[in-house]
C-alpha cells in the first residue's frame, strides 16, 4: 500500500435547510487502502460521498485527487476523475440486461448510430473475467439475485475507469457469506491497485475488512486510526459519544399459552410464484420469536398473509383461539393482531394527516371515535393527547402534521397506535430501520416489555444483531421455508449458513 | 426466410395455454367475419357453432391458468355469436353497403393516422418519464396552425411546419412546468388542453370570423401507386393513400428504431425507468425528458395537421373530439411500443370506419355507433386484453440536488 | 414521494431500487395540493388568479389592440358584480316565512339591470360549485375526475325525463324524483370508472373521459331526430319534452318572466356544506381522505382502498348529475342535441374550480363564484359588442381558465420551496438529525 494520498478531502461542508450535514471534515484515501468510514445513521457519511461522487456541491472545501484540485460538479465529472460509486440503492435499471446497465451513457454504436450490442457483451465479459466478477451480459437485472447486482453495480464503476471506488453500505442486504464473499473481491481489488472507501454502520466489518478507519458523528469527524487495534466498543463509543448499551438488558422468556399459530401456509406473490412454502411455527404469549433472513426470501409476503393483506394459497393462521386464515386485514386486526408494517413511511403512517387522526387508524370506526359513521374528532385529539405523553412522542401534539416528526418519534407513534389496542400477537418488521441509537434503545426496551405484559411478539428483521438481541426464539427463512430453530446464544455464522440454506431443519 | 428469422418467428409465437387463448380470440372474430361479406352466410347456426368453439378455446385457455386472455377469448367469442346472428338478421343489400372491406380498410387507415402520430409522441413523452395528457390539446394545436400556415402561406409543406412549430410550443410550456417546476402532470397537460382549446378558438373567430377556413386551401396531396391501382382489394385500398398515412407509418419504424435499437432510444428509456441511476451516469434528465416531451407534441400536431389540411380540409373549433385521448389509451393498450400503439391505433380507427358506414343501417342509430370508438377504447383500457406495465418512473417529477 | 425524492436516501436496505411503487399510474394529486393547502391558505390562489387574469389582458391587448381593463370592466358589469356597489338600506325577506330583516343590498327592484346580470350569474355558480365539488371530492380522494360532463349530462338526461313525464304527482315529490333520478344517473356513471379503477386499476382520466363522448353521443342520439326521447310535438327540432310545470323549481329572487334565480341556489349552498361535513366529520370522508394521502397506508390499516375509489367516483359523480338535474328543473327545462353537443361544457370549467379552489369547500365557493363571473360577464347577452367581441370573449375565458390550471400545478413548487426554507429552520432546531 501506497503512501501517497490519492484523494484528499480538507475541510469539507455541506449544509441543507436547517442541518449541516458535514462540518469541514477531512479526509484522506492512500492508493491500495480499504479506508472504512464509520458512524450512525444521519452522521454524514452518504452525504460526504455523495460530494465526492459529484452528486453534491460542497459549500466549502477541497478536493484533491492525486495531488491535484479536482471539480467534481456531476457525477460525469467524477467518473472522469477515476471515482466510482456503488450505492446503497443499486442505480440500476430493472427491466434492462447487465450488459445494457453497465454500458449505458458510453454505448459502443454501428456507426455511430445503431446500438452494437455484441461489442457491448464483448466488454462487459472482458473486464468480468479480469476481475473476477462472474455475470450474466444477457441477465436481466430484475431477475438475478442482490449479490449479482451488486457486482453489476462495481463492474459500471470499473467498466468507466475507475480508480478510487466508494461502497456505501454494501453488505446492507448480503448474508454473511456473501459479504465474505466481496470482502475477498475487494482484497483482490486493492492488489490490482484500485483503493476502496467503504461505509458501514456495522462494527464487525469495518475492523475485519478496512485498513484505516475514519469515524464521523453528527457531521464532523472525530477520529481515523487504523484498523489494527481497534475494539468494537471503542468504535462505539467514538460513533456516539457515550458508552453504548449494544446488548438489551432481558430477563429470560415465560411462555404462556399459543397465541399465533401458523400451519403449513404458503402464499404466492403478485406474479402466481410461491414465497412462502409450507410454513408452520408458533407464537407463544410472553416470548419474542425472531424470523432472520436475508430479504426477499418470503418475509414480506408472510407477514402480508398473517396480517390478512395477502390471500394464502394453503394453509391455516390462527391468533387466540380464531381462524382468521382467510380474514380480510380488518378481520385479523380485530382478532387480537398488531402491525408494526417495515416502512413506517409509506406503510405505517399517513404523513399528512394529524398524529391523532394517524392513533385512530385502527379505531376510527368504532365509538367513542365515531357512531353510525359520525365522527368526533375532538375524542380523537383526547385519546392522542394520552397515547403521545405515555409513548414519550416529541415534536408536536395531537394535531401535528405526521409528516413533520422525526423517524424516532413517528415509530412511536405506530407502537403507540398498535400497543395500545392490546393485541394478543404483534408483529415488528424491522422496527428500527433508520432510527437513531436512542430511538432503538426506546423500541427495544418497548418490545421486551410489552413481551413480559404476556403478549407473543414476531420480531422480523434483516439486522442480525437486533434478532440475536431480542429473540427468545432463532428461526430462519430462506426460499419461503422455516429451515432451522436456534437458540438465542447461536453465533452469527450459525445463523448465516441457515439463512443461505445450509442448514438442516431443526427437530 | 432463414432459418435463423424463422426460428426467431417461431420463438416469438405464443406457446401452449396463451395459443389456446389467441386461437380462441381469432376463431370468435371469425364466427362474427363468416355472416359479412364475401361469405354472408345466412343460416345462423354457423356463427353459434364457430363462437362456441371460441368459448371452448377460452375456457380451455381459463383452465391452465391463462386468465385475461382466456376470458378475452371467452368474450369474443360470445360477441361473435351475436355480432354474427345481427349479421345473419340483416338484409343482404344492408351488409353489401356496409361491410365493403376495401373502402373500409382504406378508411381505416386514414382514421388511423392522426392516432397513430400522436400516440408515437405520447411513447416518447411516456417512456421518457412524463406523462403527456396534453396530447389533445397540442394535437388540435397542430390542426389549426397547420391549416392557418397552410392558408396564409399558400403551401402545405409550410403549413406542416407551422402545424410542427405551434405543437412543439405548447409541448415547451407543459415540458418547463412537469420537469423545471415539477408541477402535476396531468393538471398540467389538462391546463394545455384548455389552453389549446382557448387559443385556436380565439384566433379561429378572430382571423375566419363567422365563415370559417376558406375552401382551396393547399391540402396535402394523395400518393397513387398507379401499378397497384388495378389489384384485387389492395388497389383501392393503398392505391390512393394521403401521404402522410404513408409517413405515419415510417414515423412508427422510426420509432421503433430510435427506441430501441440506438444510443438515444437507450437512454431515453432508461431515464423513463429509474431517473437517478441514469443521472449517476450523467445522463442529462432534464435535457432528456425536455426532448422526448417537445417531439411528442410535434408529432402530435402532425397527426392534427393531417386532420384539418389532409382528411377534411377545413377546421372547427374543438375538432380534434377526444382523439388525443385516445391515443393516449393506444399507447397504453400498446404497452408504450410503437407498433402494439399502432396496431391499436388501426383498431380504434377500423370502429371509425364502421361507424361511419353503418347509418345505412338506421338514420338515428348512426348517431349512438359515433360512440363506438370510445366505447371500444373504454373496453381497451379496462384492461380486457392485457395488463400493462408503464415506465417505472412515469408521471414523478425528477429532482436533483 | 413528492419532496423528498433525492434530498436524503431513503432509509433500508441496498438492494435494486424499484421505482415502480404503489401500482399507480402517477402520484396522487391530493398529496400534492395537500402541501398548497398547508402553507398558502389564501394568498397563493389569489396570486394565482391575479396572473391568470393579467396575462388574459395581455392576450387582449396583443390581439385587438383594446385597453384590457375596459374588458375586465365591461365582463364585471356584465357578470353583475357592479350590484354589489350600490349600498342602502333595504329589507331581505327570510324564505318561506313573511318576516323581513334589513340588508344592505337592494333585492326587490325587479327593474336593476345589474341585479338580473347577478342573478345570472348566480344561475351559474350553481351548477359550478356542484360540478366543482365533484372533481374536488374525487381529487380528496386521489383521483381525477375529468368526466363530471358526461355526468352532469346523465344528471340532465336523468333529469329532463323524469321531470317530463308522470303527470299529477304532487310537485314536491316530482322535483325530488327528477332530481334523484340525476343523482344517481351520475353516481352510475363515475361509479363505472371507479369499478374500473378499484378492480383493473384502470386510470381514471382516460375511462371518464371515453364515458364523456359515450355519454354525449347518447344525449345526441335519444333527443335527436326519431330518438326515443325526442319531444311529442315538433317532430323536425331535435329536442326533449319540456319538463312539467308542477317539477320546476321555485324561483328566489329576479322576474319570472325573465330567467330567474332558482331554489337550486339553497341546493349549491347546502352542497358545499354536505361536502365539508363529509369529509371532515363522517368515517366515509377519513377513508377518502387517508386513501387519498397514501393509499398504501391506507391499506396496511384496514381500509379498503378499492372500496373508497369506487365510493369517492361515485359520490363525485352524484355531485356532478345532482348540477345536471337542478339546471334541468330550475332553468333550462329541456336538452336540445345542441346544448349536449356543443355549448354545455361546465364541468371542465369545475375542474379549474376545484383546482382553483384547493379542494376545499370555502375554496371551491370563491372559485366558482369568480368563473361564474367570467362566463356570464363575457356571454353573448351582457357583452357589450363595442368593447369586445363575445365569441372571442368565450375563448378568453377558455384562456384564462387553463392558465389558473397551469399555474396551480406550478405553485406547488413554488410553497414547496418556501416552506423547506422555512419550517427545515424551526424544525433542524428541535429534532435529532436522522
Amino acid at each position: 500500500m501506497d503512501e501517497r494520498p490519492v484523494l484528499e478531502l480538507r475541510g469539507i461542508t455541506k449544509r441543507f435547510p436547517g442541518i449541516v450535514a458535514n462540518d469541514s471534515v477531512d479526509f484522506d484515501l492512500r492508493k491500495g487502502e480499504v479506508h472504512a468510514l464509520l458512524g450512525e445513521n444521519g452522521a454524514g457519511k452518504s452525504t460526504l460521498m455523495n460530494v465526492v461522487y459529484g452528486l453534491y456541491r460542497p459549500d466549502e472545501g477541497e478536493i484533491r485527487i492525486n495531488g491535484k484540485p479536482a471539480e467534481l460538479g456531476s457525477p460525469r465529472a467524477a467518473i472522469e476523475n477515476g471515482v466510482g460509486m456503488v450505492h446503497q440503492h443499486f442505480m440500476l435499471i430493472p427491466v434492462m440486461t447487465v450488459a445494457e446497465n453497465i454500458v449505458l451513457a458510453t454505448e459502443p454504436t454501428h456507426k455511430g448510430v445503431l446500438l452494437d450490442y455484441a461489442t457491448a457483451e464483448r466488454r462487459v465479459r472482458d473486464i468480468s473475467t479480469r476481475f473476477g466478477l462472474a455475470v450474466d451480459p444477457r441477465a436481466i437485472v430484475q431477475d438475478i439475485t442482490v449479490g449479482q447486482q451488486q457486482r453489476v453495480e462495481i463492474l459500471k464503476a470499473l467498466y468507466r475507469g475507475a480508480d478510487i471506488l466508494v461502497l456505501d453500505e454494501p453488505t446492507a442486504v448480503l448474508t454473511p457469506q456473501e459479504a465474505q464473499e466481496l470482502f475477498t473481491i475487494i482484497r483482490s481489488l486493492t492488489e490490482q491497485g484500485k483503493s476502496i472507501i467503504f461505509i458501514s454502520h456495522k462494527l464487525n466489518e469495518v475492523t475485519e475488512v478496512a485498513d484505516r478507519i475514519t469515524v464521523l458523528r453528527r457531521g464532523k469527524k472525530i477520529e481515523t486510526l487504523p484498523a489494527a487495534g481497534a475494539t468494537e466498543e471503542g468504535l462505539a463509543r467514538l460513533m456516539v459519544g457515550r458508552e453504548v448499551l449494544l446488548r438489551v438488558d432481558k430477563t429470560a422468556a415465560q411462555p404462556a399459552r399459543v397465541l399465533l399459530s401458523v400451519k403449513g401456509l404458503t402464499v404466492e406473490d403478485d406474479r402466481g410464484i410461491e414465497q412462502v412454502r409450507d410454513v408452520s411455527f408458533e407464537v407463544k404469549g410472553g416470548e419474542i420469536v425472531g424470523i432472520a433472513g436475508v430479504d426477499g426470501n418470503g418475509q414480506t409476503e408472510l407477514i402480508d398473509a398473517i396480517a390478512g393483506l395477502r390471500r394464502s394459497q394453503a394453509g391455516k393462521i390462527v391468533i387466540g383461539d380464531e381462524d382468521v386464515t382467510d380474514d380480510s386485514c380488518k378481520e385479523c386486526l380485530d382478532a387480537g393482531l398488531g402491525h408494526i408494517p417495515e416502512d413506517r413511511q409509506r406503510r405505517g403512517l399517513v404523513l399528512d394527516f394529524s398524529l391523532a387522526e394517524n392513533l385512530a387508524l385502527h379505531d376510527y370506526d368504532h365509538p367513542p371515535a365515531s357512531r353510525h359513521g359520525w365522527l368526533y374528532p375532538k375524542r380523537l385529539i383526547e385519546k392522542a393527547r394520552t397515547l403521545l405523553q405515555e409513548f414519550d412522542v416529541r415534536g408536536g401534539g395531537p394535531q401535528t402534521r405526521a409528516g413533520g416528526l422525526s423517524g424516532g418519534n413517528q415509530q412511536k407513534v405506530v407502537l403507540a397506535r398498535e400497543i395500545d389496542r392490546n393485541p394478543k400477537v404483534l408483529i415488528a418488521a424491522q422496527p428500527t430501520r433508520g432510527l437513531d441509537v436512542g430511538a432503538i434503545e426506546f423500541v427495544h426496551r418497548r418490545l421486551v416489555g410489552e413481551r413480559d405484559e404476556g403478549r407473543g411478539i414476531l420480531l422480523v428483521s434483516l439486522e442480525l444483531d437486533e434478532i440475536l438481541s431480542l429473540s427468545d426464539r432463532i428461526l430462519v427463512i430462506f426460499e419461503g421455508r422455516i429451515v432451522g430453530e436456534f437458540p438465542p446464544g447461536a453465533s452469527e455464522e450459525e445463523l448465516g449458513v441457515a439463512m443461505t440454506g445450509g442448514g438442516r431443519k431443526a427437530a | 426466410m432463414s432459418p435463423a428469422m424463422s426460428g426467431r418467428l417461431r420463438s416469438r409465437l405464443p406457446t401452449g395455454a396463451r395459443a389456446l387463448a389467441w386461437a380462441g380470440i381469432l376463431v370468435g372474430i371469425a364466427a362474427f367475419w363468416v355472416a359479412l361479406p364475401p361469405l354472408k352466410v345466412r343460416e345462423p347456426l354457423v356463427p353459434f357453432l364457430i363462437g362456441l368453439v371460441a368459448v371452448g378455446l377460452g375456457i380451455a385457455a381459463l383452465r391452465q391458468g391463462v386468465r385475461r386472455l382466456g376470458w378475452g377469448a371467452v368474450v369474443i367469442g360470445v360477441l361473435g355469436i351475436g355480432l354474427g346472428y345481427l349479421a345473419t338478421r340483416s338484409s343482404v343489400t344492408h351488409l353489401d353497403q356496409v361491410v365493403v372491406w376495401s373502402a373500409l380498410t382504406a378508411a381505416m387507415l386514414r382514421y388511423a393516422t392522426p392516432l397513430a402520430f400522436a400516440a408515437m409522441g405520447g411513447i416518447f413523452s411516456e417512456r421518457s418519464g412524463v406523462v403527456n395528457i396534453g396530447l389533445e390539446g397540442m394535437m388540435l394545436s397542430g390542426a389549426f396552425f397547420g391549416i392557418l400556415g397552410a392558408d396564409k402561406l399558400n403551401s402545405w409543406p409550410l403549413g406542416l411546419a407551422c402545424a410542427a412549430l405551434a405543437g412543439g410550443l405548447f409541448a415547451l410550456v407543459h415540458a418547463f412546468f412537469a420537469i423545471q417546476l415539477r408541477a402535476d402532470q396531468i393538471v398540467g397537460g389538462t391546463a394545455i388542453n384548455f389552453l389549446s382549446l382557448g387559443i385556436t378558438g380565439y384566433l379561429f373567430i378572430d382571423i375566419y370570423g363567422g365563415e370559417g377556413t376558406p375552401p382551396n386551401i393547399p391540402d396535402i396531396p394523395d400518393v397513387h401507386l398507379n401499378f397497384l391501382e388495378d389489384w384485387y382489394f389492395v388497389g383501392p385500398v393503398l392505391g390512393q393513400l394521403n401521404l402522410m398515412i404513408w409517413l405515419a407509418f415510417l414515423t412508427i419504424a422510426a420509432t421503433w428504431v430510435v427506441l430501441f435499437k440506438t444510443p438515444i432510444g437507450l437512454r431515453i428509456r432508461a431515464v423513463g425507468e429509474h431517473p437517478r441511476a441514469a443521472d449517476t451516469v450523467g445522463i442529462s434528465v432534464y435535457a432528456t425528458r425536455y426532448a422526448a416531451v417537445t417531439l411528442s407534441g410535434v408529432l402530435a400536431a402532425l397527426g392534427g395537421a393531417y386532420l384539418s389540411i389532409g382528411f377534411v380540409n377545413s377546421f372547427n373549433q374543438n375538432m380534434t373530439v377526444g382523439r388525443g385521448f385516445i391515443a393516449l389509451a393506444a399507447v397504453i393498450f400498446g404497452n408504450w411500443r410503437p407498433w402494439g400503439a399502432a396496431a391499436a391505433a388501426l383498431l380504434f380507427g377500423f370502429s371509425s370506419a364502421l361507424a361511419q358506414r353503418l347509418p345505412a343501417y338506421s338514420e338515428s342509430a348512426a348517431v349512438l355507433f359515433q360512440a363506438l370508438p370510445y366505447v371500444l377504447t373504454l373496453i381497451a383500457v379496462a384492461g380486457v386484453i392485457g395488463r400493462s406495465i408503464p415506465p417505472a418512473a412515469v408521471g414523478r417529477p425528477y429532482q436533483k440536488q | 414521494m413528492s419532496g423528498t425524492e433525492g434530498t436524503t436516501p431513503p432509509e433500508g436496505g441496498g438492494k435494486v431500487e424499484n421505482p415502480r411503487t404503489g401500482g399507480d399510474y402517477a402520484p396522487s394529486v391530493a398529496r400534492r395540493l395537500a402541501l398548497a393547502q398547508r402553507a398558502g391558505g389564501l394568498l397563493v390562489p389569489l396570486v394565482t388568479t391575479i396572473v391568470a387574469f393579467l396575462i388574459g389582458g395581455l392576450v387582449v391587448l396583443a390581439t385587438t389592440g383594446k385597453n384590457p381593463l375596459t374588458t375586465y370592466q365591461a365582463i364585471f358589469e356584465g357578470a353583475g358584480l357592479n350590484w354589489f356597489i350600490e349600498i342602502g338600506s333595504h329589507e331581505l325577506r327570510i324564505p318561506f316565512t313573511d318576516a323581513h330583516i334589513p340588508f344592505p343590498w337592494n333585492v326587490n327592484d325587479l327593474e336593476s339591470l345589474a341585479a338580473y346580470n347577478l342573478q345570472q350569474t348566480l344561475i351559474s355558480f350553481v351548477p359550478l360549485v356542484l360540478t366543482g365539488l365533484a372533481v374536488a371530492f374525487a381529487f380528496r380522494c386521489g383521483m381525477f375526475n375529468i368526466g363530471g360532463q358526461g355526468q352532469y349530462l346523465a344528471g340532465a338526461i336523468m333529469g329532463v325525463w323524469v321531470g317530463s313525464e308522470l303527470p299529477g304527482l304532487p310537485g314536491l315529490v316530482h322535483i325530488l324524483l327528477a332530481v334523484v333520478a340525476g343523482v344517481v344517473a351520475g353516481a352510475l356513471v363515475a361509479g363505472i370508472a371507479g369499478i374500473l379503477k378499484a378492480t383493473v386499476g384502470t386510470h381514471e382520466v382516460i375511462s371518464t373521459i371515453m364515458l364523456n363522448w359515450i355519454m354525449v353521443w347518447t344525449g345526441v342520439f335519444l333527443f335527436g331526430l326519431g330518438g326515443p326521447l325526442q319531444n311529442d310535438t315538433q317532430p323536425f327540432v331535435p329536442v326533449s319534452n319540456d319538463v312539467l310545470d308542477e317539477s320546476k323549481l321555485g324561483i328566489l329572487w329576479g322576474d319570472p318572466g325573465l330567467q330567474a334565480l332558482h331554489v337550486g341556489f339553497y341546493v349549491a349552498l347546502a352542497g358545499l356544506v354536505v361536502y365539508w361535513l363529509t369529509l371532515n366529520r363522517t368515517t366515509l370522508g377519513y377513508e377518502v381522505r387517508a386513501v387519498g394521502f397514501n393509499p398504501e397506508a391506507a391499506h396496511y390499516g384496514g381500509i379498503s382502498v378499492a372500496r373508497n375509489y369506487f365510493l369517492a367516483m361515485a359520490i363525485s359523480g352524484a355531485f356532478a348529475g345532482l348540477a345536471g338535474a337542478i339546471d334541468i328543473v330550475g332553468w333550462q327545462y329541456r336538452i336540445n342535441t345542441n346544448d349536449v353537443m356543443i355549448s354545455s361544457q361546465i364541468a371542465f370549467v369545475g375542474i379549474a374550480v376545484a383546482l382553483l379552489g384547493r379542494n376545499k369547500a370555502i375554496g371551491v365557493g370563491l372559485a366558482a363564484l369568480l368563473f361564474a363571473a367570467l362566463t356570464t360577464g363575457t356571454s353573448t347577452r351582457n357583452l357589450d359588442p363595442e368593447i369586445f367581441r363575445p365569441e372571442l370573449a368565450a375563448n378568453l375565458t377558455l384562456l384564462i381558465q387553463g392558465l389558473v390550471v397551469l399555474f396551480v400545478g406550478a405553485d406547488v413548487l413554488v410553497l414547496y420551496l418556501l416552506n423547506v426554507r422555512k419550517r427545515g429552520r424551526q424544525r433542524a432546531a428541535t429534532r435529532p438529525q436522522e
